[in-house]
């Protein structure tokens, strides 16, 4: 019963089927079928903002006007004034950056989850935890590192030797230290990484609303290619 | 009452015997320290070999995983994403090598200080699977640095037999990041619209038929990549010297 609950959580691996789909799609048909190719990515976005994708649509919207408009500018008059060139470089970083935006959605628990239920090796799926966990904190610690350095009165960060010597040298100290605590309270928790008998809790199965997800992608993918 | 018939003399020599016992017992306690020193010696040139990692380090390359290592792994890979979040700017760039260009300083920094502290086969697989899950978002085609990764480590590993060496793990990242070159010619061949003007892009994203700028900017992209390579090792060596970077 659990296929046919509808959830607007997609899951991960589909989700990542999508994504490629997209940018191969995306980069294929940018310049050859310039509308088409601009009616699919746009189609796909609102797919996305259906299926639970929002936070990752919101987030891509002012980066893709800025690059998109400064590289589809560029393309523009680069290829002789030809406004088709430059609307397919515009399609060509909308196809990556509504691969970026399923990338932002995706939780990274999730992932894991749908890989150890795959049965993917511990390793991999606890280094893939903490990789995708991680990038938020290291702003943290970028700017801890930064504070200090205007305390320490070490001068600006553009110089290499102060960006060596004051940044870059204490920043991956701090790594260090971090992951010895994170080490060791991963394994107070009990992780293992011996063969021994694990339970998932929360499986993130297929459901029906992945199906439907993947076949409005691949229908939209047809019709951009043979329309 | 025998006590009593002792003279003064007696008694002073009594003391001075007691008083030279005592010393030779202290000499022969002392003897038995120096004894003992000279035992421990070894030990503690023991530890200075091991403090220079002559003695202690396991010079085998394929070895067991511990969490901390994979830990470690993760952390700098994370470090490795975030630093080469360009990537998706790059990609639509047509010169040929601006992703290896834009990318190479990251992408040796900081896998080589992950490897230099887990010095076993696999850890710069291990690194490109974690930053590969990623890259499918941001460009699926540099998914294929995990054969990179592959390559690298293989290259390394014969020439080195193992990671107990600094250069080696050099090695494997300076050869790291160019190794993706050779997948710029299958993707943009394949993915990229080869129709039209398109195909003056698709042209200079590979390269063209000047080899002259194949071969500028693959040296280019290696000479980087061994700086970056080189810097990550500086910065090894003074924390391990810190004692922050333990093998």
């Amino acid at each position: 019963m659990s296929f046919f609950r509808f959830t607007r959580k997609i899951n991960p691996l589909v989700a990542l089927v999508a994504a490629v789909a997209f940018v191969v799609v995306g980069l294929i048909t940018a310049k050859a079928r310039t509308v088409q190719c601009s009616i699919f990515l746009l189609s796909a976005y609102v797919w996305l903002l259906i299926f639970g994708f929002k936070r990752g649509c919101v987030n891509i919207i002012l980066p893709f006007i800025i690059v998109g408009g400064i590289f589809g500018t560029i393309a523009y008059f680069v290829y002789g004034n030809d406004y088709i060139s430059a609307i397919a470089m515009v399609n060509r970083f909308g196809a990556v950056f509504l691969a970026v935006a399923i990338g932002m959605s995706i939780e990274p628990v999730d992932t894991v989850r749908t890989l150890s239920s795959l049965k993917v090796p511990r390793q991999i799926t606890l280094g893939i935890l903490i990789a995708t966990s991680f990038p938020s904190m290291l702003g943290m610690e970028i700017k801890r590192v930064r504070e200090a350095m205007k305390t320490r009165g070490a001068g600006s960060v553009l110089n290499p030797k102060v960006f060596y010597r004051a940044f870059l040298v204490p920043f991956v100290m701090r790594l260090v230290s971090i992951s010895d605590t994170l080490s060791l309270s991963v394994e107070t928790r009990g992780f293992t990484l011996e063969k021994s008998s694990c339970t998932v809790y929360k499986k993130v199965g297929v459901t029906i609303c992945d199906v439907l997800f993947v076949i409005g992608v691949i229908a939209s993918a047809v019709m951009v290619i043979v329309l | 009452m025998d006590n009593n018939n002792l003279t003064d003399n007696e008694i002073e020599s009594i003391a001075q015997s007691l008083v030279i016992d005592n010393v030779s017992e202290k000499i022969e306690c002392n003897d038995k320290t120096t004894e003992r020193e000279d035992e421990s010696q070894p030990d503690l040139n023991q530890t200075n070999l091991k403090d220079k990692g002559e003695n202690n380090f396991d010079s085998r390359a394929f070895r067991k995983y511990k969490i901390k290592d994979i830990v470690f792994l993760a952390i700098i890979s994370a470090c490795t994403l975030v630093t080469g979040g360009v990537m998706p700017l790059l990609v639509n760039v047509p010169v040929f090598g601006i992703v290896q260009l834009g990318l190479g300083l990251q992408f040796s920094v900081f896998p080589v200080i992950g490897m230099l502290k887990v010095r076993k086969a696999g850890a710069l697989i291990l690194q490109s699977i974690f930053v590969g899950v990623f890259l499918v978002f941001m460009f699926p085609p540099m998914v294929m640095i995990v054969l990179c990764a592959i390559v690298a480590e293989g290259i390394a590993l014969l020439i080195f037999k193992s990671y107990k060496n600094d250069w080696s793990c050099v090695v494997a990242t300076t050869l790291y990041m160019p190794c993706t070159i050779p997948l710029l010619y299958l993707y943009y061949n394949a993915f990229y619209t080869v129709v039209g003007n398109e195909k003056n892009a698709v042209s200079m994203f590979i390269g063209g038929v000047n080899s002259g700028v194949v071969v500028g900017i693959t040296v280019a992209v290696v000479a980087l990549c061994f700086v970056g390579s080189v810097i990550g090792m500086i910065i090894s060596r003074e924390l391990k010297k810190a004692g922050a970077l333990k093998k």
